[in-house]
């Protein structure tokens, strides 16, 4: 079918023969002006014995995990919340979009800011009242936290987008059986908003599963990878490798190894996705 | 009954205060600092009370003129690529919406695997190439590289949503005698049209912020407005924050305008769609 | 600098460069030049040649040769990556790049024209006017790829308005005396900001190989000995561990950058910190700085055990021409090259901000007149080298060695230990 050829010509050209290319790259040591030598797999045992490697990986993994349920939680929250009628709705709903309108870095810039641990607004609020700062520039737990925050932040629009689009779809005729059966709020909600709001759940979450493994700037810009690496990320592994120190075949094997990672990690929540494209195309 | 109404009101309305605080506290701020003195933004303690200036917006017209190209350029940049990102994925999403063979669902998978890969090593070979087609700095290899880089999410939304629409239409406008381009045309886009307004926020947002590729495959005449603020930033000879934040705040609008404008029609289009059934 | 509201109608007249290009070239003026050099560098080197300003530098130039130039620029680090990547094409549009002193390795030199058969041909004049050490830093198997044009040489800026709220008359001239009045200085100051003593980025190597090298020790010494003086590098990070605990040091030390060093001591959050002389200007600006007038800056000092005479090495940085090897036009190129290097526009670039390179520059009255840093600056490049030899794994083992000194400053690891681990973990990665 001719329609979905532009699609398949871009992914092929633009992704998949220059992938090729760094699988190449992977069994090679270069840099710039030091031609490809081949290694064979020593990249991928470096890589995989880096005791850094694997620190980042698991950092990776626990902000995957936590920021992205905790993000579709409160996504599906604020969804519902607009569903169920809103004043100043239009306004509203700019707001909450705003944050995935701004440039990282510059969001970097104004978080580091607000939660600077001796000036920061946020910070001298949250003497004000008595609850505990976040000293994330010297414990490593609060810099993941702060960094998790950040990214809910910066990628809840995503989530809320999804979801509320998904759940003005559902036809209002739906709601007034339910009610008409006696149903209560909650029982409405999981009977007929759950199931239906599925698939779109399931996009959501698998594609911000994806991003989240490949998170960079708000770690790369808040704390650097620091203190000491304590924080430091597969994405910021990748990027040291390929733009710090040039070793071009230790960052390609870096990314499969991304690769095999995240397919791992995504792995249940592909087969849920095949499923509902199976039984969705009747 | 009228206490349970006004506690849902009240705990409506605590949840809408605190959505705003969370959402606009830190873009409020650097608004607010863009019209602060330039020894004032970052003063410890913060100061809430200043007099408001414009003076970074016109430093930063008058000393930045490539911040207002990279503007252009941005918007070049982000309207192709949106306008190839949805024909793409509308397209392909009608195509796995309706049909379902083994091949079609591998290929969905194919499309979302491919993603896994991280853009970064993408660029090393396709630099090299780029350059040797003649296609370095223009507008279109990052026009085509955004759209690529967002097919696969546009392709699974198109189908989520095209999904939701009844194959009865479709059979309906096949019986009048439709071919398959008609029925995407006239009976699936109007009925998609949230689902692709949803997915053209994603690819602009994606698209005007982007920076990887813009600084890969840019020079001069298609550098991008992310590309200057890193400039900005990255001054060796000082940062000048206010100017940052005054071009920071003029590179915000335009995306929460276009925000603005399609939560117009994304509301009239969902009325619309939900009254068929 | 007054921010008047005139419109600057030359630039208004377009909406933005590329349109305003595109019509120029559609009327074609006749004074249109014939060539073109595509520069590649950093803003800031456009900046100081007063580029696209009726005090352009290079007018008259640029009519003689009939070309015009254009710049592509970047960040430092993307300018880098961008550079290495252009020169390992098949051919460039770029005829000239910048590059910072401390990348050009064997393998990233090769990518370079070797430049002394032009030199030899057409040389640059009173070359050996040029700081020696800088003409050698870009010096790589016997061949000059480069010609240094700025450098950024490290001094002590302090704070002369909070050393006196705190009762000290004068700046530090030891390092002991440093670290005393860091401590004295960490306190809240009349204007409510907490003060703390000193200020230090944690990302670059500068900072600790400065204070080992107050104490006679070095990181990795030109002639890339690692570590030559271990107990000297412990007893630097000894003294930073210290500073950290007596909180003279700020406890977000492990995530601080370069910009915040600028913008805590404008803003009188500390009394101390490290940076180039040349930033001595955006310190003062009244725009930006709560204290303009007031920060000073002295060359960094050393340990009062230095033995007499030793003199203490700060940490410079030079940017210099280069020209890829796949360049087009190269005559062109060094014509440019010749053109910068020349005593002309580098007193002309030194009155506008940039740090010049060459030594006759500092006895030019006018920049004595303008830069009241100068003097000291001289002094201090005489004796200044680059914080380490460029070799292919440099930058890894910058960032294993900042790995380390973090760990130490913040208390997580032993002084004694991190040295060790940076000994041991840098090794494997010095050039055989």
């Amino acid at each position: 079918m001719p329609l979905i050829a532009p699609v398949h010509v871009l992914i092929l050209s633009v992704i998949v023969i220059p992938s090729i290319f760094v699988i190449w790259l992977s069994v090679t040591k270069s840099s710039f002006g030091q031609a490809p030598t081949w290694v064979g797999l020593e990249n991928y045992l470096r890589v995989l014995s880096d005791p850094a490697f694997r620190s980042a990986l698991w950092n990776t993994i626990l902000i995957v995990v936590f920021a992205v349920h905790i993000e579709l939680a409160l996504g599906l929250g604020v969804a519902l919340l607009f569903a169920s009628g809103l004043p100043f709705r239009r306004f509203l709903m700019v707001a909450v979009l705003a944050p995935y309108a701004v440039s990282e870095v510059v969001a970097v810039v104004m978080w580091r800011f607000l939660f600077d641990p001796d000036a920061g607004p946020v910070t001298l609020a949250l003497q004000a009242v008595g609850l505990p700062i976040l000293d994330w520039s010297f414990e490593p737990t609060h810099a993941m936290l702060l960094i998790a925050l950040l990214t809910i932040w910066l990628h809840l629009p995503f989530t809320f987008i999804i979801l509320y689009a998904a759940r003005l779809a559902i036809p209002a005729d739906l709601y007034e059986a339910a009610r008409i059966d006696g149903a209560s709020a909650f029982q409405a909600f999981r009977r007929v908003t759950l199931p239906l709001l599925g698939p779109a759940i399931v996009v959501a979450l698998l594609f911000r599963y994806i991003f989240a493994f490949r998170i960079f700037s708000e770690v790369w810009l808040l704390t650097g990878g620091g203190p000491a690496r304590s924080t430091e990320v597969v994405a910021v592994y990748l990027y040291q490798e390929a733009f710090s120190y040039n070793a071009f075949g230790t960052a390609a094997a870096t990314a499969w190894i991304m690769v095999v990672a995240s397919l791992v990690l995504a792995a249940g929540y592909v087969f849920l996705l095949r499923r509902q494209v199976v039984s969705n195309a009747h | 009954m009228r206490t349970s109404r006004l506690l849902t009101g009240c705990g409506k309305a605590v949840a809408v205060f605190a959505l705003l605080v969370w959402s606009l506290l830190p873009i409020a701020f650097i608004v607010m600092s863009s019209l602060k003195p330039g020894r004032e933004i970052f003063a410890v303690p913060p100061s809430y009370v200043f007099t408001p200036t414009f003076e970074h917006y016109v430093s930063l017209w008058r000393r930045w003129p490539l911040f207002f190209d990279g503007l252009l350029n941005s918007t070049v940049v982000t309207m192709g690529a949106t306008v190839l990102a949805v024909i793409a994925s509308t397209c392909a999403g009608y195509v796995y919406s309706r049909n379902s063979t083994r091949f079609l669902n591998a290929s969905v998978l194919f499309l979302i695997v491919v993603r896994l890969i991280p853009p970064i090593v993408v660029t090393l070979p396709l630099f090299p190439i780029v350059n040797a087609i003649g296609l370095n700095d223009t507008h279109l290899v990052l026009m085509v590289l955004y759209a690529t880089f967002f097919v696969s999410l546009g392709t699974v939304l198109m189908k989520t949503f095209i999904d939701q629409i009844p194959r009865e239409l479709d059979e309906a406008a096949q019986i009048d005698g439709a071919g398959r381009l008609t029925v995407l045309r006239r009976v699936i886009v109007p009925l998609a049209t949230p689902g692709i307004l949803a997915v053209s926020v994603f690819v602009v947002v994606f698209a005007w912020n982007e920076f990887l590729f813009a600084f890969i495959f840019t020079a001069t005449r298609a550098k991008t407005a992310p590309l200057v603020i890193s400039e900005m930033i990255g001054s060796i000879d000082g940062v000048d924050w206010g100017i940052l934040f005054a071009a920071s705040t003029v590179q915000l609008a335009p995306v929460l305008l276009f925000v603005v404008l399609m939560n117009r029609y994304l509301v009239a289009g969902l009325t619309a769609g939900a009254t068929k059934g | 600098m007054k921010n008047r509201l005139t419109l600057d109608l030359t630039r208004r007249g377009f909406l933005g460069t590329a349109l305003g290009g595109a019509a120029a070239m559609a009327v074609r003026p006749a004074w249109a030049a014939s060539k073109t050099l595509n520069v590649l560098s950093h803003k800031v080197h456009e900046t100081v040649l007063g580029a696209g300003t009726d005090k352009d530098l290079l007018k008259d130039w640029k009519a003689a040769a009939d070309a015009d130039v254009t710049f592509t620029t970047f960040d430092s680090n993307p300018l880098m990556d961008r550079l290495f990547r252009e020169a390992s094409l098949s051919s460039t549009d770029y005829g000239v790049g910048y590059m910072v002193d401390n990348r050009p390795t064997s393998e990233i030199a090769s990518l370079f024209e070797p430049l002394d058969a032009f030199q030899k041909e057409d040389p640059i004049e009173d070359f050996g006017d040029i700081a020696p050490g800088l003409v050698q830093g870009m010096t790589v198997d016997g061949n000059l790829i480069g010609i240094p044009v700025r450098h950024a040489t490290q001094g002590l800026f302090y704070n002369e308005a909070l050393l006196e709220e705190a009762g000290i008359s004068a700046p530090p001239t030891t390092l002991e005396e440093l670290v005393e009045q860091a401590g004295k200085l960490t306190f809240t100051s009349s204007a409510g900001t907490p003060v703390t003593g000193m200020v230090l980025a944690s990302d670059l190597a500068v900072f600790p190989v400065m204070f080992a090298r107050a104490y006679g020790g070095d990181f990795i010494t030109k002639d890339f000995q690692l570590v030559p003086n271990p107990e000297a590098m412990e007893k630097g990070l000894d003294t930073l561990r210290a500073m950290f605990e007596a909180g003279s040091l700020p406890r977000s030390y492990a995530t601080t950058r370069n910009d915040d060093m600028v913008t805590w001591i404008q803003q009188g959050r500390t009394a101390f910190t490290v940076l180039p002389f040349a930033r001595s200007a955006q310190l003062n600006n009244p725009e930006q700085s709560k204290y303009p007038g007031k920060i000073k800056a002295i060359a960094f000092p050393g340990s009062s055990s230095l033995p007499a005479g030793t003199p203490m090495a700060a940490v410079t940085e030079a940017w210099a021409m280069v020209m890829p090897k796949n360049a087009a036009d190269k005559k062109l190129a060094w014509s440019y090259i010749k053109e910068v290097s020349s005593k002309r526009v580098t007193n002309g670039m030194a009155l506008n901000g940039n740090g010049p390179v060459r030594v006759s520059s500092y006895a030019d009255p006018a920049l004595i007149a303008k830069n009241p840093v100068a003097e000291v600056e001289a002094k201090v490049l005489a004796d200044a080298r680059g914080a380490f030899p460029p070799f292919p794994e440099a930058a890894r083992a910058q960032a294993t060695m900042l790995e380390e000194v973090q760990l130490a400053v913040i208390g997580r690891k032993p002084v004694k230990e991190a040295v060790a681990a940076i000994i041991e973990r840098v090794k494997p990665l010095m050039p055989s």
